[in-house]
């Protein structure tokens, strides 16, 4: 097989685009979907100060890899979850890119501030997924704010993106469906969220990341042998295998024809937080109530069955 | 002989008879674009032919977290 642009020896085939790859293309194809990503979209520009939520995975280091090579002020941060067997290797993957890239890299310690997900796992009742995924989300919006970023990137990519959206919309959840896309504007207590690999694909990323000898956390999150989406992304791929493309075309099209027919839909009335002042639908946020619950003084059912809310943007 | 070092499960498989990277997939019960195969530093394609004695690594692409 031949590269499509230089006819040299492909490396990576990519049916959805009709394509293959010697690796210099390749690595071209990537920065021009991101590119295109942060234009089409607008973004960010070279002006802005982006953090890059680093987990030690094949996206975020890749992605942080692609901004700094297109111009963008970068800099990382890793929330070290406190998980036994994984948080380990991901902190230390992490550090070594960021030390070899020449990145500056931030990392907050969830253990250090009682909320290691080991430990949090032994007290909620809700899926640990959906806690971890929640405390990351504020810690990274919270540290992004403080810190005087103006945009958040995150490695999410199109498998990520669209199993999402089939989640969605098998559903018919309105209000996710109103707030997904590639950028999430910054509102009152929220910084701006840029996805700028929504056009790539898990096997693009992984293609990408090998080229450019970035080493990745292999060792699987103990915790998510019960998570959801990869039902989802199992279904897509299935998808993808016999019609080479439909990812990408079911996510632009609905960013393109499905999304504005949510837009009505509003989120939540959102207060400050009385205790950290992080936008919330309820008193507390579910952050707060999470510490709180993990400190003696409301060790109660009610708060360990509500320990999640809504007010904090995905 | 081709050796198999499968990623991120962990484990080795021989195959005496393969000769092409599509091949390998099928017999593992893979398919392109669910896994990327590695050659010492380079990557191969789906077409490309395989000869005794080659050691590879298929490392599946799917986050699991």
């Amino acid at each position: 097989m031949k590269c499509t642009r230089c006819r040299e020896l492909a490396a990576v085939a990519l049916p959805s685009h009709h394509s293959a790859f010697c690796p210099e293309c390749f690595l071209l194809f990537c920065r021009r979907m991101v590119e295109r990503a942060i234009h089409d979209h607008a973004m960010c520009t070279p002006e802005d100060r982006i953090l890059v939520a680093l987990s030690g995975g094949k996206d975020s280091l890749s992605l942080a890899w692609l901004l700094r090579e297109l111009g963008y002020q970068v800099t990382g941060l890793h929330i070290d979850l406190g998980i036994p067997g994984s948080s380990a290797v991901a902190r230390r993957i992490t550090e070594n890119f960021c030390a070899r890239h020449g990145i500056a890299l931030h990392v907050l310690e969830m253990e250090a501030m009682g909320l290691g997900m080991a430990q949090v796992r032994q007290r909620v009742k809700r899926p640990i997924c959906s806690v971890c995924g929640q405390t990351k989300r504020y810690f990274f919006n919270r540290f992004a704010l403080e810190n005087g970023f103006s945009v958040l990137a995150t490695g999410h990519n199109l498998d990520d993106e669209t199993s999402r959206l089939l989640a969605n919309v098998l559903r018919w959840d309105a209000d996710f469906l109103a707030d997904q896309g590639p950028v999430l504007s910054a509102q009152e207590g929220f910084v701006r969220k840029i996805k700028p690999l929504y056009r790539l694909t898990e096997f693009e990323t992984a293609n990408l990341s090998f080229l450019l000898g970035i080493e990745t956390a292999s060792a699987p999150c103990p915790y998510s042998a019960k998570a959801t989406f990869p039902v989802y992304k199992h279904l897509l791929a299935d998808l993808e295998d016999r019609q080479p493309g439909r990812k990408l075309q079911f996510y632009e099209g609905f960013l393109k024809h499905g999304r504005k027919h949510f837009a009505s839909h509003s989120t939540p009335d959102l207060t400050p937080c009385v205790r950290c002042g992080s936008p919330t639908s309820t008193e507390l946020c579910g952050v707060c109530r999470l510490k709180a619950m993990m400190t003696s003084e409301a060790d109660l059912p009610e708060a360990r069955d509500n320990v999640l809310d809504s007010g904090q943007q995905a | 002989m081709i050796t198999v070092h499968l990623e991120p499960e962990g484990g080795t498989l021989t195959f005496p008879r393969i000769t092409t990277v599509l091949q390998l997939l099928h017999k593992t019960g893979r398919k392109p674009g669910r896994a990327i195969v590695i050659r010492g530093t380079e990557l191969l394609t789906p077409d490309r032919r395989l000869a005794a004695g080659d050691t590879i690594i298929l490392r599946d692409v799917g986050s699991r977290g």
